[in-house]
């Protein structure tokens, strides 16, 4: 359970993630997603509830950790809204995507695959981030992200602001990182068609709570409870 | 001729001024320019760094930019020391930079009073071989005592925005005031990243006082006549941009060295606030701003 002061957010939510899935959160605005994932990141503290990272059969309590923990055990963000350092460059920018200790030997390499992943990036990167347009710095949010060479790869509404082209265009590269890099991902996306293009699971939220899980896209898709409630069709 | 060597020397001797100039605001650039610090008492930690290169020199006859260096670790941890207390004073609190000013006012009176206190008010100045020797070409003729502050000046500039852009914890400076959240998700702790850059800004006031007092004499209450021209430099240079900072310095000592030859030194402070004024009214975001 997690919310915002007063306002109850999270009722009784439970997701898991397997290694080497691709799961998503699929739901309208204001529907709990962002706030499952902040609670993971550690950006919301739960007021009920565990978040759990087992790692070689042992298990490890995420809940109550810093954000900055959390993120140097391997679990990166790309976060809603980008959040990307306009000021700075964009491999200034990437390079600070890989300050955590385990992803500094790598960052070479890393940023190699990244301009090969994202070609539009290599010609831009002494360009301050803040002037490119929007499909361009969620290519950088999500390189960003990569270069802390996660094994978990969170993504939060990676469409917002996006036209329909780029929507896919940034899909399909989050697909193509996760399976280049033996990555797990989480993504919150409200855009259906494009999300379960990539997912191996996903449930459904609706106000707080998941209504609907779907143990693979097709069910995701046929649902009679997800064309009616979700897809209102 | 007599004009235009009148005329090159004083813009020679702006420039020297111009590059200790940078030495005295870089800290500042860090400290009010990347962190959102209004640290106004700089310049009065600038002092304390004179009045450290001062006792070393009158005490042990180590020389005063040697001095400044070997000061810069003690800084270094002081000024990291001062920013916990700030952070969890001010900063932790809520985000109010009037008060945040007001504390650094308040800190720059303490840090005077304690010098008078220590030191009393006269000037006080170092000995060093190079202090009165000069270098010349012709008719032009630069004072040593100007020439080796500028040099260490140099260095100091150029070592920090080498350390800033090329290190991950100076990648980490440079990004920490645009976005605490998402520093966060870099796996940086944002407090510890401040801390580090308020420690590297006060360590530079160690060789910055060192330099000045190898320059001329000082006295507790000196860094007062500094506060304008630190924050038009911080200003003109572009908040936060290094390279900015020294081309700024550089800009305001040529400024006040011709002003100061041609129309009389009493005028000189004027340059300051004039370029200050200036360059909020024409090009807000600084010469190198981003």
């Amino acid at each position: 359970m997690a919310g915002y002061g007063a306002a109850r957010v999270l009722h009784g939510v439970t997701v898991h993630l397997e290694q080497g899935e691709t799961v998503v959160l699929l739901g309208a605005n204001g529907n709990g997603k962002s706030t499952l994932i902040n609670c993971l990141m550690g950006l919301v503290r739960p007021s009920q509830g565990t978040i759990l990272l087992e790692v070689n059969g042992v298990s490890q309590e995420l809940t109550g950790l810093s954000t900055e923990s959390i993120v140097d055990m391997g679990i990166a963000l790309v976060p809603e809204g980008r959040r990307l350092f306009p000021n700075l460059t964009v491999r200034e920018n990437l390079l600070l995507g890989a300050y955590r200790l385990a992803a500094r030997p790598a960052r070479a390499k890393n940023l190699e695959f990244c301009f090969h992943a994202f070609p539009a990036l290599a010609d831009r990167q002494k360009q301050l981030a803040g002037s490119m347009s929007g499909g361009e710095q969620q290519m950088v949010a999500i390189a960003r992200a990569f270069m802390s060479a996660p094994k978990i790869l969170v993504v939060d509404e990676p469409s917002v602001g996006l036209s329909p082209i780029m929507v896919k265009q940034v899909i399909s590269k989050i697909d193509e990182l996760k399976v280049a890099h033996g990555l797990t991902v989480l993504m919150a996306e409200q855009n259906f068609n494009q999300a379960i293009r990539i997912a191996d699971r996903g449930y459904v939220m609706v106000q707080g709570q998941v209504a609907f899980e779907g143990m693979d896209a097709a069910e995701l898709r046929d649902n009679d409870f997800v064309r009616k409630a979700y897809l209102g069709v | 001729m007599f004009e235009h060597q009148l005329f090159l020397n004083a813009v020679l001797s702006g420039l020297l001024l111009g590059g200790f100039y940078a030495s005295v605001s870089i800290g500042l650039t860090i400290s009010f320019g990347q962190l959102n610090i209004v640290n106004i008492a700089h310049p009065a930690f600038v002092i304390v760094g004179s009045y450290a290169a001062y006792t070393a020199n009158s005490g042990l006859g180590l020389d005063p930019i040697v001095s400044g260096i070997l000061f810069m670790p003690v800084f270094f941890a002081g000024g990291a020391v001062f920013y916990r207390v700030y952070h969890v004073c001010f900063e932790a609190r809520g985000d109010d930079p009037l008060r945040g000013l007001a504390f650094f006012f308040g800190i720059m009176f303490v840090i005077e009073v304690l010098l008078i206190i220590a030191y009393g008010v006269d000037y006080r100045l170092v000995e060093a071989a190079y202090i009165g020797e000069t270098v010349g070409y012709g008719a032009i003729t630069l004072p040593l005592r100007m020439v080796a502050p500028f040099l260490a000046a140099l260095i100091l500039t150029f070592g920090i925005q080498l350390f800033l852009s090329k290190t991950f914890t100076g990648r980490a400076i440079m990004a920490v005031a645009q976005d605490q959240i998402a520093v966060q998700l870099m796996a940086i702790n944002p407090t510890y990243i401040k801390q580090i850059a308020f420690g590297i800004a006060i360590m530079t006031a160690s060789l910055a006082g060192a330099l000045l007092i190898v320059i001329g004499p000082v006295e507790p209450s000196m860094g007062r006549q500094y506060i304008g021209r630190v924050f038009a430099i911080a200003v003109l240079g572009g908040m936060g941009s290094i390279p900015g900072t020294l081309v700024a310095a550089l800009i305001l000592g040529v400024a006040e060295s011709l002003t100061a030859t041609f129309y009389g030194p009493s005028w000189a402070p004027a340059v300051s606030f004039g370029l200050l004024l200036g360059a909020l009214a024409l090009r807000p975001q600084g010469l190198f701003g981003r």
